[in-house]
């Protein structure tokens, strides 16, 4: 359960000690693909937490969401329409649902059903 | 306890979002330091740098073009100032003719002054004055006798100059002047004074009236400037052609 967190730590670090930049062209793209890709990631921290997580599911689910997102950001421009702000608007919605999943599940799992969780693991 | 599959896979996720975070961050935050501007206005800014980019090319097209001008111009400026210094000595020749410089030379100095005879009873009293046409006939005598300049009392004659009496005065270039009267002249000194003392002449004359005249041969006569305003109100030069 402390796994991802700990990856996410440690990717943070990661990024902060490799001296990497996203090229010039591709911000906007990036900047709503990481967007679906913590979306997807706490989208798979609260099904590990419900119990009910599903590798094929979270891992198709984050590359599709990822590449789908900057797919419909280029046809965005391609159009010259906004449709990132779709985008944006659709996975922030979704991570703000997710984050109140996961704190009302953690809540449930340590002030009442510490039990369970021994079983889950 | 060995961690899931998933678990690993979770966390290999994470890792990689977590650099991807980081990295986009800094990404950003580099393009916001540099350009002031967000991502988001990327498309705008390098549109920006485009037509800063035509508008250098315009200027440096017109800065080689300006560069000729002004060589073209330097040579031009050039030319100007040959033509210029080929005038210099013209001008200065034009004005020492005009009497407009300071000149010295030999030449010749002629006093006259009225005459300190007692008047007879009945006797006019001008017989015993120097009259502005007295000044005046030595003066054009001393000019026909190829003079260069001429100076009465420290007053230089022009070619406007003129010579007259208004009352009991002589004006000469509008000045008063009063006797004795120091006609100097530049020239050739023997010629100048056979012209003035020739028998019959001008100075002849005011001796048989007894009036006190010198002629000294100088050999350094120094002679002013002419001080005053050349005004051609109605006179206007004529084309050569016209």
């Amino acid at each position: 359960m402390w796994l991802p967190i700990l990856g996410l730590a440690a990717g943070l670090a990661l990024g902060l000690l490799v001296s990497v930049q996203v090229p010039l062209t591709y911000v906007k793209y990036s900047a709503i693909a990481i967007l679906a890709a913590v979306d997807t990631l706490l989208g798979g921290m609260r099904a590990q937490v419900a119990g009910r997580f599903d590798l094929r599911v979270f891992l198709s689910g984050f590359i599709v969401n990822t590449l789908f997102a900057a797919l419909l950001t280029a046809l965005g421009d391609l159009l010259g329409l906004d449709i990132y702000l779709g985008a944006v608007v659709a996975f922030s919605i979704r991570i703000f649902n997710n984050i109140g999943f996961i704190r009302r599940d953690l809540i449930g799992l340590i002030w009442r059903t510490r039990p369970i969780e021994a079983g889950e693991t | 306890m060995r961690p899931h599959l998933w678990q690993v896979v979770l966390g290999a996720v994470a890792v990689a979002v977590g650099f991807a975070l980081v990295v986009q961050v800094r990404t950003e935050r580099s393009i916001e330091t540099a350009l002031q501007v967000s991502s988001t206005r990327l498309g705008e800014v390098a549109y920006r740098y485009r037509q800063a980019e035509l508008e250098d090319a315009a200027l440096r097209n017109r800065l080689v073009s300006l560069r000729q001008e002004i060589a073209d111009e330097e040579q031009r400026a050039a030319a100007g100032r040959q033509a210029t210094a080929a005038l210099g000595p013209e001008l200065a020749r034009m004005r020492a003719l005009a009497g407009l410089t300071p000149v010295s030379g030999p030449g010749v100095l002629v006093t006259i002054t009225d005459s300190n005879r007692p008047l007879r009873p009945g006797e006019d009293p001008n017989l015993v004055l120097i009259h502005y046409s007295d000044v005046r006939a030595v003066v054009a005598t001393l000019f026909a006798a190829g003079a260069d300049a001429v100076a009465v009392n420290q007053e230089r004659i022009a070619g406007t100059t003129g010579i007259s009496c208004v009352g009991t005065t002589i004006l000469c270039n509008a000045r008063r002047l009063a006797p004795p009267y120091r006609i100097e002249a530049i020239g050739d000194p023997a010629a100048l004074q056979a012209a003035v003392t020739a028998r019959g002449g001008i100075l002849d004359e005011l001796r048989a009236f007894e009036f006190p005249v010198t002629v000294e041969m100088e050999r350094d006569v120094r002679l002013p400037a002419y001080t005053g305003t050349f005004v051609h109100q109605f006179a206007r030069p004529v084309d050569k052609g016209g």
